[in-house]
């Protein structure tokens, strides 16, 4: 009673519980006007989901394409050439070690002195091979992995690259190689192209956020009047655009399980006649919890930048 | 205490206000009167910092208001109830949550927000539209509304400009009388306000200001 007959307000843990209940009214509110105006609140999720969707099923489908492709050629496999100054005992030690890898199936050893004979015998070239004094020639080591996609045997080998006994990796199958570099490119590109589709909607969510404010300019006026913080009044429309992101990521997943649905029973099927036991993957619990994560966030920064610029411009005069 | 010193207010080449000064004691209740245009509004606006005065210093509660930023401005204001002509009521809620809204911009938590609007709306007689829309009541209920909205967080000062430019004069003199009240239990009040008639029944300080400058009641 004291601090209210002094006129000095609430106390600061009644402060907190309101604070935390205009939160949660703001966020109800919010959610509550959207759900008022289905028809165009669903045309802006979708401009948001249809932004995500569409790289979302890119990746999709380039995860299947490696994941199916994975030991399709059983030959792929990796040289790897030791450090000049390893000696031969090492080397064995080594391969032993190698060979008890999960995600290696053979390791074998070719010494140095066995590397030559072959080269000597291959190139004919025993004569000039017989004048040299040292052997140039590193212990190699030929490991076949077991079965894995390309990207997967991309990590491996900069894993044998990192290895202090090891100078050089070779991928001795080229297109695994160039597969590798073209999911890669594909990968990256459809980041790229992401990016520019979320930050287009992210421009056109801050847009609709700034009609709303234009709409509620009288209200702002007013709250502003009587002693709202710019915190109290961009609330509201922060969470609007959270809202928004959010149907825009649930939206996506939605689309994303939707393609994915139709292009299941074809794909299945071709890999049943190519005897495989494997099936189209889909985005996953994981993947769409994602999406919706990322369209949360790009929701937030839509309502984050039309508040910066907007909001300020309503002051009462 | 509210105290202005030479203050002035230039808008381009017109001004708005010359060379006031002039103090309002805490728990006084003073009108300020002048033709239209003579500066009674921008008086008003520079005490809540809408506007900054061109020269001079404003003090409230020997607190220079040119240290107050930008940030720290809401704050200030929660110090002030406001009363405008329009009444200035939100139409997309009910008359209680118009009420209440400085409670919960203040931070006040929901079961001290229901007690004191609906004391609010009690001392303005209108407890029992509290669930109406403000758009279905009539002038001066509506400007009664306004008044409990002012008044609902206890501020130390209210102020109010021409809060009866809209009504007839019985309804005048009784929105005045609810003024009056508030001014009783310690509030201090400052109406703007060019119903002459009105306020010189009142017995209540009367600033007169005339193209700007302040010509009569500028106190101590
Ligand atoms: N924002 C503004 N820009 C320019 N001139 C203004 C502005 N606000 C007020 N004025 C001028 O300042 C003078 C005083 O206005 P005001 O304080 O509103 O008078 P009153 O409220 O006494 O009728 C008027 O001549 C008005 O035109
Ligand atoms: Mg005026």
């Amino acid at each position: 009673m004291s601090a209210q007959a002094k006129g000095l307000g609430a106390g600061p843990r009644s402060r907190f519980n309101s604070w935390l209940h205009h939160h949660r009214q703001s966020a109800y509110e919010s959610l509550n006007k959207q759900l008022l105006t289905p028809i165009s609140t669903l045309l802006t999720w979708l401009v948001l989901g249809i932004s995500l969707a569409l790289p979302a099923t890119v990746l999709v489908a380039l995860d299947n394409i490696d994941r199916l492709t994975a030991g399709v050629d059983r030959s792929t496999q990796f040289s790897l050439f030791l450090q000049a100054d390893t000696e031969e005992a090492a080397a064995e030690d080594f391969v032993a070690d190698l060979a008890q890898r999960s995600d290696v199936a053979t390791a074998t050893l070719i010494p140095a002195d066995r590397a030559l004979q072959e080269f000597a015998a291959d190139t004919g070239l025993s004569a000039v091979v017989a004048t040299l004094d040292d052997n140039p020639l590193p212990h190699t080591v030929v490991v076949r992995p077991i079965a894995m996609g390309a990207a997967a045997l991309a990590d491996l080998a900069a894993v044998f690259d990192r290895m202090p006994e090891v100078s050089q990796v070779v991928l001795d199958t080229r297109w695994i190689k160039r597969l590798i570099s073209a999911l890669e490119f594909g990968r990256r590109l459809t980041y790229a192209i992401g990016a520019m589709m979320l930050v287009g909607a992210l421009l056109a969510l801050a847009n609709t956020i700034r009609l709303e404010i234009e709409a509620r300019r009288a209200e702002i006026v007013v709250i502003k009047l009587i002693g709202a913080s710019d915190g109290f009044a961009r609330r509201p429309f922060l969470y609007t655009g959270l809202w928004y992101g959010i149907g825009g990521g649930v939206i996506a997943s939605g689309l994303v399980f939707g393609l994915l649905w139709l292009l299941a029973p074809p794909v299945n099927e071709l890999l049943r006649l190519y005897d495989s036991d494997k099936v189209l993957m889909g985005l996953g619990a994981i993947g769409a919890l994602q999406l919706v994560l990322i369209g949360g966030a790009v929701g937030l920064m839509s309502a984050w930048q039309a508040t910066a610029v907007h909001l300020r411009r309503v002051e009462p005069r | 205490m509210i105290e202005f010193k030479r203050v002035s207010k230039r808008y381009e080449s017109h001004d708005a206000l010359r060379d006031i000064s002039l103090t309002i004691d805490t728990g006084e209740m003073a009108f300020i009167t002048g033709h239209s245009g003579a500066g009674k509004s921008t008086l008003l606006r520079l005490l809540l910092l809408l506007d900054r005065p061109s020269s001079g210093e404003l003090s409230v509660n020997q607190r220079p208001t040119s240290a107050i930023k930008r940030r720290g401005i809401a704050a200030y204001r929660r110090n002030f109830g406001i009363v405008f002509q329009d009444h200035q009521l939100l139409f997309d809620r009910s008359v209680f949550d118009n009420v209440a809204l400085p409670l919960v911009i203040a931070g006040f938590g929901r079961r001290d927000v229901n007690r004191r609007a609906r004391a609010a709306l009690d001392k303005v007689g209108l407890l029992d539209r509290e669930g109406a829309n403000p758009a279905s009541l009539s002038g001066g209920e509506q400007q009664r509304v306004g008044i409990a909205r002012a008044v609902v967080a206890r501020p130390r000062i209210l102020i109010a400009d021409e809060p009866t430019g809209n009504l007839d004069p019985d309804l005048s003199a009784e929105i005045m009388e609810l003024f009056r009240a508030f001014n009783r239990v310690g509030v201090t009040v400052l109406i703007a306000s060019h119903d002459l008639a009105l306020i010189s029944r009142m017995r209540h300080r009367i600033i007169t200001l005339h193209e700007g400058r302040l010509i009569e009641g500028e106190g101590r």
